[in-house]
């Protein structure tokens, strides 16, 4: 089922959404191609994906991705700006019109953010994350600091979810009170709440702490009561230590009561009175990480997580990695998972080792990963995907990269996947108006670095 | 009667305005943008020794980095763009971000190989996992098989 937000551009579906998105490209095409001198920036990122997949029917299909994100800042005032990311899907081989082409808007917002106090207002489609909110409304967020260390927040509006049938209207408010020590510790409190059809779907409150005694030592986590049970659904803690030398030790403690958890959801997955899983029951969850930096180029961790349910009996995951990385051009990990449920049917092995190496402007990654499962599924106990991707940085702006994935597991004997992408990356802020043609922002800029997802040693990856 | 409601709530709502703006700190705000050029990955604690020296992103912050988002989205957002967010936190996303990033295998990204088998162990394992974004997000291609 489709979303079904009520702001009038969702409302009317695709075929708004194009239109948006049409509009979206001549706002580009004014802002990149004339040399304005006007004080408006804009950067982005454009991505374009083509894929060759196959269904589990053996049906083969061609889909076209476009990815589009950017943020228009100056506007106006210094303080103002907007921000959008969406992607459309348009597929070439296969599907009938109805559904041959999807998209979804993933933020669209107008931004106002005060010199002082931190105040912050966002009016449009948001991504909240605030104490026990982790939602995506189509409405209004703000934000500010207020006197003696104190700050609220505050947000209302649709939410924007998938899957859901509940007919009628909907809505979501929400807030956040916090008082902080600035370096010492933050405490929160939050309400949440949601309705569907005039009755509450959610209503959850929370406590979040982040408290940093002394030096080497951190605690965080966030505890969450459902105030529609009328009891605590999860607690979640993290208890990080170091780095002494080259040591650092991360604890993780997690108590999840499943009949006041998986409440609020809009998909049949999570209704686990029709599953095997047992919804009275309750998990604790105690995790240790050690992570060991052997040189500047080497990294090794063991991990342990040990599962311990009221009702299920017990299970653990836990194995190791090692990371060789070397000036963000030549890299490699090995790393060895085992996962042991109470039963045979869950538990596996996963082994995965992976490499690549820069060279000039063309990037070559291999990934290989195999998992054994204890029992056959479908006949097949043995797992495997072999990953070959490269890619070519045509200029600072603009990369080139293509992948192919083969691969056997229960549900493919042979499955070839392949996929073409080329990324854009434009910013007229940075770059001024002849490069900013060129698309060229500048190289090594924390924002620039930071637009790519962390690497599994927190350093994002050149290029992306 | 609804209507009467929602204007009373607006007009409740104005005096609380007003005291939150008489309350509100008169401290600058943190930049926008982060003011200096950093290369690599931040250790924020080289320069910064408030709460934002704990963002340092090493190895294991990724398992973290919701406790900070909850309290401080505002500090993500000096370094990270939106997209940055929505590659994973995604509404209805039909691309794995795995996917997207085949050519970064060293990226710590969920999902990788032949998830769709091992699904049905680690959701078992611990569905709660599952929930954050496929609860009430994300969760079309769920319904191909979970009706």
């Amino acid at each position: 089922m489709r979303n079904q937000s009520r702001l009038p551009i969702f409302r009317y579906g695709p075929l708004a959404i194009r239109t948006v998105f049409t509009v979206v490209a001549v706002l580009l095409s004014s802002l990149v191609i004339p040399a304005t001198s006007s004080a408006v920036s804009l950067t982005g990122e454009s991505s374009t994906y083509l894929q060759s997949r196959q269904t589990g029917d053996g049906t083969k299909e061609l889909p076209l991705y476009e990815y589009l994100n950017f943020s228009v800042s100056d506007l106006g005032k210094e303080s103002i700006s907007f921000q959008f990311g969406g992607w459309l899907r348009y597929e070439l081989k296969n599907g009938d019109a109805d559904h041959r082409t999807t998209n979804d808007l993933s933020y669209a917002y107008l931004s106002y953010r005060n010199s002082v106090a931190n105040t912050m207002v966002n009016v449009g489609r948001i991504l909240v994350f605030e104490g026990v909110a982790s939602d995506r409304v189509d409405g209004v967020y703000v934000k500010t600091d207020l006197k003696h260390n104190f700050g609220l927040s505050a947000y209302g509006g649709m939410p924007a979810e998938t899957g859901t049938d509940l007919a009628g209207n909907k809505n979501i408010y929400g807030t956040r009170l916090s008082y902080q020590s600035p370096g010492l510790y933050q405490i929160g409190l939050s309400y949440l709440k949601e309705e569907k059809n005039s009755e509450q779907f959610r209503k959850e409150e929370g406590v979040d702490l982040w408290v940093k005694p002394v030096a080497k030592v951190e605690l965080m986590g966030k505890s969450r009561y459902n105030a529609i049970n009328s009891a605590w659904s999860d607690h979640s803690y993290f208890l990080v230590l170091g780095p002494f030398s080259k040591l650092r030790l991360s604890t993780e403690a997690t108590q999840i009561n499943y009949k006041d958890y998986f409440t609020g959801t809009t998909s049949s997955v999570f209704d686990l009175s029709k599953s095997s899983i047992d919804p009275n029951d309750k998990v604790r969850i105690l995790g240790e990480e050690a992570a060991f930096k052997a040189t500047d180029t080497v990294s090794v961790s063991l991990d342990y997580k040990a599962y311990t349910y009221e009702i299920a009996g017990k299970a653990s995951y836990y194995g190791g990695k090692i990371a060789y990385s070397s000036a963000r051009t030549v890299g490699a990990g090995l790393s060895l998972h085992k996962m042991a449920g109470e039963t045979n049917k869950l538990k596996y092995d996963e082994y995965r080792i992976y490499g690549f190496r820069k060279i000039g402007h063309t990037e070559v990654t291999v990934d290989a990963l195999d998992v054994k499962y204890a029992e056959a599924i479908n006949d097949v106990k043995d797992a495997y995907s072999l990953t070959l991707a490269a890619a070519y940085e045509i200029s600072p702006s603009m990369k080139l990269g293509a992948d192919v994935e083969y691969s056997k597991n229960p549900d493919f004997d042979k499955d070839l996947r392949t996929m073409i992408k080329l990324t854009y990356l434009f910013d007229t802020a940075k770059t001024g108006n002849k490069a900013a043609a060129q698309g060229a922002p500048k190289a090594g800029t924390i924002q620039q670095a930071m637009a790519a997802p962390l690497t599994e040693q927190g350093k994002p990856k050149e290029g992306n | 009667m609804r209507n009467m409601t929602i204007k009373l709530g607006f007009l409740l709502l104005l005096p609380v305005l007003a005291v939150v703006l008489v309350a509100c700190a008169q401290t600058a705000s943190m930049a926008a943008r982060h003011p200096v050029e950093v290369e690599g990955w931040p250790v924020c604690s080289e320069c910064h020794t408030d709460g934002r020296a704990a963002m340092d992103h090493t190895a294991d912050f990724g398992k973290r980095h919701k406790f900070y988002a909850q309290q401080n989205q505002q500090a993500c957002g000096i370094c990270h763009k939106e997209s940055f967010c929505s590659d994973c936190h995604a509404n209805k996303d039909e691309l794995k971000p795995s996917d997207k990033y085949k050519d970064s295998p060293e990226m710590s990204l969920p999902h990788r190989g032949d998830y769709l088998n091992q699904h049905k162990i680690d959701g078992k394992i611990n569905p709660a996992a599952c929930f954050p974004c496929h609860g009430r997000q994300n969760n079309e291609r769920c319904k191909a098989c979970h009706r």
